[in-house]
């Protein structure tokens, strides 16, 4: 923008601004969207986030800074986006893990710190698919031999996720329900260390977003044995789903924008419609290829449809853990 | 031996091409920019600045990103020797005898020693890492919960031998630490401990609010109630580098700081903070003259300050050869690679030698880089010395609070800070040593964790301490620390600790 688009556009508003007053959410955005990450940075939320910050920072002409506000496995920032001023310029990006807190509060007789009525989906950017991995050192070549061993061995067989009622968590424990089996929690503050875990066979199983393990699936240090997809997923196409083989289990590692719950009806609107050319635009498409996620653009409404039974797997699953004996 | 040399001369043709070598430039700039202000963390730069490589190709963004993590490790020592403000946790030991220098009016000294200790400590670094990377990356994550736990046991016996002031003392502080590291969800159950319904604490106490309110505001409270003569803080030009003798009291202390920084910085986790941690006790233990250190103790500089450099060299050992993060900000790192399409893992080397060598490479450069910036700066930063205690103190109580609230953008931390500041006024006072209190909350959480962990594995059985190799070498090392400990006491023989305590017990009257 030039001095001279700067006037025609000053001179374009001082004109308009006579017609009629202007309502704050008309001319939506006319500063900076903060987008909150819940998470450290370098977890899904942050690696989606920033690119689709930056495509979202051509569309609408405006800054889009990213802040995070990591802790408590994604509940402090969840609850500052919750607790924010609802005028479309405090989001949330978030993930699965999202549906499970109210659960887990209540699971403890706590007051849920929000709830997911505290929030409007505005568009879901990513779903990753989800791999079933174990240590190449160890002899399971199939789920079934996995699933025999263990249930020869009820509590002996480990395995590691990023947290107590994590995205990694909750997974493996709807397969082992499905399955029938009982495996140790090796649980670790973060995707990184239950990988590390994995490699250096302090645990033998973990269930992982498959653009975190590709490297090392490929490389031969740990082996695939299922994915969570309701398909075969792109990056793994010869290992079979947990559907094929009979286990009726069925998991995301998505990754959606969110706005607090208040926030006006026309405001929402022009969200959608922005985060819409955002989300589908070259740049932001080629940076999720590259971290090897799937693109899975849903606008609001669809979103909404697929949040709400997503939930229902997610509060399945911290119910079938329960509150943890310590 | 012969392809490392050929790998490298051809990730030395990459790190010379002039647009790399602007990149590398901008990454030690804002690196350095990073650490001396204590606002800002390595982990908040590089991930301001990440959407900014999204135009860049993958080499050149790692190289930009790198830059500003071990930048940002040279500028750290800066704000811990002239103001007492430890940036970062690692730079917590530094704040001890830097500041001491500084006050005696060797400030420039202990910065120029600090840079240089930071240069041989990056560089040797790099020259393993060139030759040994892959091995050493498989043993590391080897390195599980169980070994885990037992070097921090160890690194907390060292400590507390170590420590000249009474055990008593040292304990007590440890021990106030690692209670203090219990607060905050449990990471086995999910209960919240102590944390008052503040979702704040739930990932514990932080460490940066501890560590800069005990030292830097508990100094600032404590100051006028003691008698400042500033004139000796204002050091003259020429005094700004360190004399011959400065030069050879660090040589060792920087070469070991080096090697035992580089070895705790490529298992991953957090082990990389207590590297300086333990490279001072152990100065302190081999140095002839203890009773200097928490003086001035040039060693206590030299040390700490070159292993915490090279352990953020060694960081990037699982990292490049396992696509392993060591921490938050390798994970950063590995994640700008990966929005480049460059997959971090075991076959990067093989698929992308040009990316691989040419970041090893132009880690060469830039500590180079960073040596020329980082010296004519000394003068400059200095000279802040110059400004009256009147105008410089409210100054460093802004930065203080500043800085604190950067680093979560939480409003509670500063009030940790402010807490602990007048806590660090009363320990200062009554002459108890804050150290070990940082210290023990820099380890409880992840000390609790691998320990719990290990029970997990084992099914509550303690015997898997000594099941495997190197957990039972860590905690033979352990017994016989103590064994050594418990000598003097059975022998009623007074050793270095106790006579040492009896100077400072005289001094002090």
């Amino acid at each position: 923008m030039d001095r001279r688009d700067f006037l025609a556009g000053s001179a374009a508003a001082l004109v308009l601004g006579g017609v009629k007053p202007l309502r704050a959410e008309d001319n939506y955005p006319s500063r900076a969207i903060t987008l909150i990450n819940p998470f450290p940075p370098g977890g899904a939320a942050d690696v989606v986030g920033r690119p689709f910050g930056a495509a979202l920072e051509a569309v609408v002409k405006q800054p889009v800074v990213i802040e995070t506000k990591a802790g408590a496995a994604g509940q402090v920032g969840g609850q500052f986006a919750a607790n924010a001023k609802p005028d479309g310029y405090t989001l949330l990006v978030h993930i699965v893990s999202i549906s499970g807190f109210e659960a887990v509060d209540k699971l403890f007789d706590r007051k849920p710190k929000f709830t997911r009525a505290d929030f409007i989906p505005i568009a879901r950017f990513t779903s990753g698919p989800m791999a079933l991995l174990v240590n190449a050192e160890t002899p399971y070549k199939t789920v079934k031999d996995l699933v025999e061993d263990a249930k020869k061995r009820p509590n002996e067989i480990i395995f590691s996720s990023s947290g107590l009622y994590g995205a990694l968590h909750l997974p493996t424990v709807l397969f082992a329900k499905a399955a029938g089996i009982q495996m140790r929690h090796l649980p670790t503050n973060g995707g990184g260390p239950a990988l590390t875990a994995l490699l250096g066979n302090n645990a033998q199983v973990l269930v992982s977003s498959i653009a975190a393990a590709n490297a090392h699936i490929k490389s031969g240090k740990v082996r695939a044995l299922a994915s969570f997809s309701a398909e075969r997923p792109s990056s793994l196409p010869d290992v079979p789903t947990l559907k094929e083989q009979g286990y009726d289990v069925e998991f995301y590692l998505w990754v959606g924008l969110f706005a607090p719950k208040g926030t006006p009806e026309a405001v929402v609107r022009k969200l959608r419609e922005h985060t819409k050319i955002a989300a589908n635009s070259e740049a932001f498409k080629t940076a999720v290829k590259n971290i090897g996620d799937e693109h899975a653009y849903l606008d609001g409404p669809e979103f909404q449809k697929f949040w709400d039974e997503d939930a229902k797997r997610v509060e399945d699953a911290v119910q079938t853990i329960g509150k943890v004996q310590g | 031996m012969e392809g490392t040399i050929d790998s490298l001369l051809l990730g030395f043709s990459v790190a010379f091409r002039p647009d790399v070598l602007v990149y590398a430039f901008l990454g030690c700039l804002v690196g350095t920019l990073v650490g001396v202000l204590p606002g800002i963390g390595p982990l908040t730069g590089i991930s301001i600045l990440l959407p900014v490589t999204f135009g860049l190709d993958a080499t050149k963004a790692v190289i930009m990103l790198a830059g500003i993590y071990y930048g940002s490790q040279y500028g750290g020592s800066t704000t811990s020797i002239l103001m007492r403000i430890p940036g970062e946790a690692s730079s917590v030991m530094t704040c001890i005898d830097g500041y001491a220098m500084a006050r005696r009016g060797r400030g420039g000294a202990a910065l120029c020693i600090a840079a240089g200790g930071s240069f041989v400590a990056g560089t040797f670094g790099l020259i393993v890492l060139t030759i040994v990377a892959p091995p050493l990356a498989a043993f590391a994550v080897r390195f599980g919960p169980p070994e885990y736990a037992a070097l921090l046991v160890l690194g907390l016996i060292f400590l507390s031998y170590m420590s000249s002031t009474s055990l008593l003392r040292t304990l007590v502080m440890a021990v106030v630490g690692l209670m203090l590291g219990m607060v905050g969800i449990d990471s086995m159950t999910g209960h919240f401990r102590y944390s008052f319904d503040l979702p704040e604490l739930g990932d514990g106490i932080g460490i940066v609010p501890v560590a800069v309110g005990l030292f830097g505001l508990g100094e600032i409270l404590s100051t006028p109630s003691a008698k400042v003569v500033s004139d000796v803080a204002a050091p003259r030009l020429r005094e700004l580098l360190p004399t011959r003798q400065e030069w050879r009291q660090s040589a060792m202390p920087i070469l070991r700081g080096s090697v035992l920084g580089f070895f705790v910085g490529i298992i991953p986790g957090s082990a990389h903070i207590i590297s300086s941690f333990l490279s001072y006790a152990l100065e302190r233990r081999l140095s002839k003259h203890p009773e200097e250190f928490g003086k001035g103790a040039v060693a206590g500089v030299a040390g700490p300050e070159s292993a915490n450099n090279s352990a953020s060299t060694g960081a990037f050992v699982p990292m490049l050869a396992l696509g392993v993060p060591t921490g938050p900000i390798t994970a950063v790192l590995i994640g700008a690679l990966a929005i480049h399409g460059v997959a971090a893992g075991p076959n990067l080397v093989s698929e992308h030698p040009d990316v691989f060598w040419g970041f090893v490479a132009s880690m060469y450069v830039g500590n180079l880089m960073l040596l020329a910036l980082n010296l004519p700066l000394v003068g400059l930063f200095v000279s802040v010395l110059r400004i009256p205690y009147s105008y410089l103190y409210p100054l460093i109580i802004m930065f203080c609070i500043v800085g604190v609230y950067a680093v979560n953008n939480s409003i509670v931390d500063v009030w940790i800070m402010l807490i602990m500041g007048v806590l660090g006024y009363g320990l200062r006072k009554f002459g108890f040593d804050p150290a070990p209190l940082v210290l023990g909350l820099v380890i409880a959480p992840i000390f609790e964790l691998s320990l719990r962990q290990s029970l997990i594995m084992s099914n509550g059985d303690y015997l898997i301490f000594l099941q495997r190799p190197v957990s039972l070498a860590l905690v033979a090392v352990s017994a016989g620390l103590l064994l050594l400990a418990a000598k003097s006491y059975v022998l009623r023989r007074k050793d270095w600790r106790a006579s040492l305590a009896e100077a400072e017990a005289g001094e002090a009257q």
